[in-house]
């Protein structure tokens, strides 16, 4: 069966990016969000078992997602993709319930372990 | 002379590039500043340089005096990047970095440093990214100050800066408690916008 995903981001080439950084052969179920609030409709959907968010994005921002996960059952992977490579960013996220980060421009050799190192992608 | 336009996708994958840029000049503007530095999403919009003004006031609402500092870049894609930061908001930015009990004649100086310090890392982050992204190596000249406590229309006034086409990138720095904004606009010739919706075609098709 696929796996349920979700690519959350306001730019069409950075959903591009990303999809065309996803292994080839992963089974997958792709939905695309073009802001947070869209992202959030998805999850509630069910078809966000990952979710990878982009931080800025109008109508609800990936730090605004994160938060609102925490009121939810939180039962997605969330892995954030940004330009924005502070490391302060970086905990940030991880304090609000990122499994991980990954620093744009996204490449398949970024992707690729994280989704190995929670058993997404065998 | 024609309008310069980008297509919605040009538009989209150009903002996406300033998006990686900005997320660079961030860094290295939060190391400068030793402050965390919340983004936003960059607006990028190409007018007529005499039409820069009045677009820029529309984006950012700036109604007040600004500083601005030049320079100038050179690959088959080349211009003129300008930092406009509010008079006000250089002030701000001042105080939060500076001692406050140093206070003196040397103030105004470590204003006009401090533009030139946030332009430096605009355009070098800035620019270079962008580039860089659509596949140029820029060289640039060095910067100059245009003026302090300038209005939007003095900027852009015909003849100081001789250009045709003006792509401006609003870049949103907000500190902490206190909101820093800085714009940078590349004013360009109409060739090398062309050249640019060449090199953003090539990133689209390259996917």
């Amino acid at each position: 069966m696929s796996l349920p995903i979700v690519i959350a981001d306001d730019s069409l080439l950075a959903r591009k990016v990303l999809t065309k950084a996803l292994p080839p052969d992963w089974e997958v179920d792709v939905s695309y969000a073009s802001n947070g609030r869209e992202a959030l409709a998805l999850y509630r959907e069910g078809k966000a078992s990952v979710m990878f968010l982009d931080l800025t994005m109008p109508d609800m921002t990936g730090y605004q997602v994160l938060e609102a996960l925490q009121h939810e059952d939180l039962n997605t992977f969330v892995i954030v993709v940004s330009a924005d490579v502070q490391p302060m960013a970086q905990s940030r996220v991880r304090a609000l319930g990122a499994v991980a980060f990954i620093a744009k421009p996204v490449t398949p050799e970024a992707v690729l372990p994280i989704l190995k190192e929670y058993g997404l992608y065998v | 002379m024609s309008e310069p336009v980008l297509n919605e996708d040009q538009r989209d994958a150009l903002q996406e590039v300033a998006n990686l840029a900005m997320g660079q000049a961030a860094t290295r503007l939060a190391r400068l500043l030793d402050a965390f530095i919340e983004l936003s999403v960059p607006r990028v919009k190409v007018v007529k340089v005499s039409e820069a003004a009045q677009a820029l006031r529309q984006m950012t609402g700036i109604e007040d005096t600004v500083s601005a500092v030049r320079q100038g870049f050179r690959s088959d894609i080349k211009g003129e990047a300008l930092v406009i930061c509010r008079s006000d908001s250089i002030e701000q930015l001042c105080a939060l970095v500076s001692d406050p009990y140093s206070r003196s004649a040397y103030e105004a100086v470590s204003q006009t440093e401090l533009v030139f310090d946030v332009a430096n890392v605009l355009t070098g982050a800035c620019v270079s990214c962008i580039l860089d992204q659509l596949g140029r190596t820029p060289v640039f000249s060095a910067p100059g100050l245009l003026g302090e406590a300038m209005t939007l229309d003095e900027v852009f006034q015909p003849g100081v800066l001789q250009w045709e086409v003006a792509l401006l990138v609003e870049v949103n720095f907000a500190l902490e408690d206190q909101s820093f904004r800085a714009h940078l606009v590349m004013l360009m010739a109409e060739e090398s916008i062309r050249h640019m919706n060449g090199a953003l075609d090539a990133l689209l098709s390259s996917l």
